[in-house]
């Protein structure tokens, strides 16, 4: 029965926290560029995420180790070093974006200008880290991200054209703009397997002192959570594709946002669309202040835990503390929070491969897992979509800042 | 035993179960006619800056050492008093009034204490 409970809250709390601003931004940018063409991004992106939840989810539960700390013992603080730095700075970025949005839900719910929303948001997310345990960040703030839910009713009741959007599950060439095509598709692969995810995935595990009988329950989490998570994003781009790419408009602004919802509900639509993004953006922001707290204090070997009080360790808490504040900056002065996700969700698949391969190594040694080590199918899904997201993205960047 | 496979770098616990840093260095000991053995690891920030550039962990030895008279040296733990124990390393002594715990300790004391809910 607790097992089944557990298994219940770990869906829930995948699908709640599956959105964030990388998310909504770059499929809402998917689908009013380019129709349902670039639905296929969204599908391989979250294959890649939710075999990379499982492995990470399997790799504490039969190790008892994260992947920070098993990286820095099986390749030496000189290797590490590298998917450290690069990993910090991307998501460094990735939380600026999630303060900024929202920060630009504050902003349209009032009316006030964002920079002035920046520390209220930052303080708030402070505070929560501060006072609160891993279970209720984890489960509590998923769970108010169920209102994410209303842009897969509001596609349904959108009526999609269904035979157009299974076609766009096929990849296939664009047909304009090349360049912002496959930059856009590599935000949207970025934006779904933000490392992250499975690193705050594995350091929660660790928390919840998962063992060998948690693969299962894992497995399913981790492919149901993720599958009805991405199903959410298609949601976005569906909306997107009916509301905006009939006329040809772009996404450009979080202030076209609502109007993904307003279309099917009118004034609540835009309220939900506003409320969604604060929940999802502040649950985003939660996790991956902490997957990068835990990052420093895992490889560095201190002591670390969200359901330790901070004295108990403080420079795990100074170091979320320290990290959220820098993050603020980037609203306070003024960077608009979508050109900042486009970049970080761009850099994200750039540097994929330095966080995924080195794990998959870790995910094929049987001195952590023994006989649970990767089978075949794992490692070529992962490797394939994160070495050809790095290589689309690593073109598509410096194509995409000449064009603009 | 590999010492790079299976020290260096490894997490080290105290004898309360607390996180205690990971093995930064190891100091070997060598002997005539006989094989060299681990005498000590080490854990500082002074030999985890060593392994990237010994230049830049001099200047830092030297300025720490100015600062807190003394401290400008690695911490070092003999080897008979560790013991390989779950996925990590078990120190038989308690970590937090050693060096290994001295920032952790300042920050509790002057930064952390201070704020409410801590």
């Amino acid at each position: 029965m607790k097992r089944a409970f557990e298994l219940t809250l770990g869906i829930v709390t995948s699908v709640g926290g599956f959105l964030e601003i990388g998310s909504i931004t770059t499929a809402a940018q998917a689908g009013a560029g380019y129709g349902y063409q670039l639905a296929w991004s969204v599908v391989l992106g979250t294959l890649c995420v939710a075999f990379l939840v499982e492995m990470s989810g399997r790799f504490a539960a039969v190790s008892k180790h994260t992947i920070p700390d098993a990286m820095r013992e099986r390749f030496g603080v000189n290797f590490f070093a590298v998917p450290l730095i690069v990993m910090f700075l991307v998501s460094l970025l990735t939380l600026g974006a999630e303060l900024g949005g929202a920060a630009a839900a504050l902003n349209l719910a009032t009316g006030r200008a964002l920079p002035i929303w920046a520390i209220p948001v930052a303080f708030t997310a402070w505070l929560v880290l501060w006072r609160s345990t891993f279970s209720f960040i984890e489960n509590g703030v998923s769970f108010l991200g169920l209102v994410t839910i209303a842009f897969a009713v509001g596609a349904v009741k959108s009526h999609p054209h269904y035979g157009e959007l299974a076609r766009g599950l096929v990849p296939s060439l664009p047909h304009t703009r090349p360049s912002h095509y496959w930059f856009v598709a590599v935000s949207v692969i970025g934006a779904s397997i933000s490392p992250y995810l499975y690193y705050f995935y594995s350091s929660g595990a660790i928390e919840e002192k998962w063992d060998e009988s948690y693969i299962a329950m894992n497995r399913v989490i981790a492919g149901l959570g993720m599958s009805f998570g991405g199903f959410l994003s298609v949601a976005v781009l569906v909306l997107a594709a009916i509301v905006f790419h009939p006329s040809g408009t772009d996404v450009q602004h979080y202030q076209q946002l609502p109007q993904l919802l307003s279309h099917v509900f009118h004034t609540p639509g835009a309220w939900l669309v506003i409320g969604s993004l604060f929940i999802a953006c502040i649950g985003a922001t939660l996790e991956i202040t902490l997957a990068l707290a835990y990052l420093i204090a895992q490889g560095l070997g201190w002591n670390w835990g969200e359901d330790l009080k901070p004295h108990a360790d403080a420079r795990f808490s100074l170091a979320y503390t320290l990290i959220i504040a820098v993050a603020a900056l980037f609203v306070l002065f003024g960077v608009d929070p979508l050109q900042l996700t486009q970049i970080a969700m761009a850099l994200t698949s750039a540097s994929l491969p330095i966080g995924v391969l080195p794990f998959l190594i870790l995910m094929n040694d049987r001195d952590y897992l023994g006989e649970h080590t990767n089978g075949r199918i794992g490692n070529a899904v992962v490797m394939s979509i994160s070495v050809m997201a790095a290589v689309l993205a690593v073109v598509s960047i410096p194509l995409e800042l000449v064009g603009s | 035993m590999h010492l790079i496979g299976n020290i260096l770098d490894e997490q080290l616990q105290d004898n309360g179960e607390r996180n205690a840093g990971r093995v930064d260095g190891i100091v070997l000991e060598l002997r005539d006619g006989r094989p060299p053995r681990v005498a000590y690891v080490e854990v500082s920030p002074i030999t985890l800056l060593s392994r990237f550039s010994r230049r830049f962990a001099r200047w830092y030895a030297r300025r720490i050492d100015r600062k807190l008279d003394g401290r400008g040296v690695p911490f070092r733990i003999p080897w008979s008093r560790i013991e390989r124990r779950g996925p990590g390393l078990r120190l038989d002594f308690d970590a937090t009034s050693t060096p290994i715990y001295a920032l952790e300790n300042w920050l509790r004391q002057h930064i952390v204490r201070r704020v409410p809910g801590a």
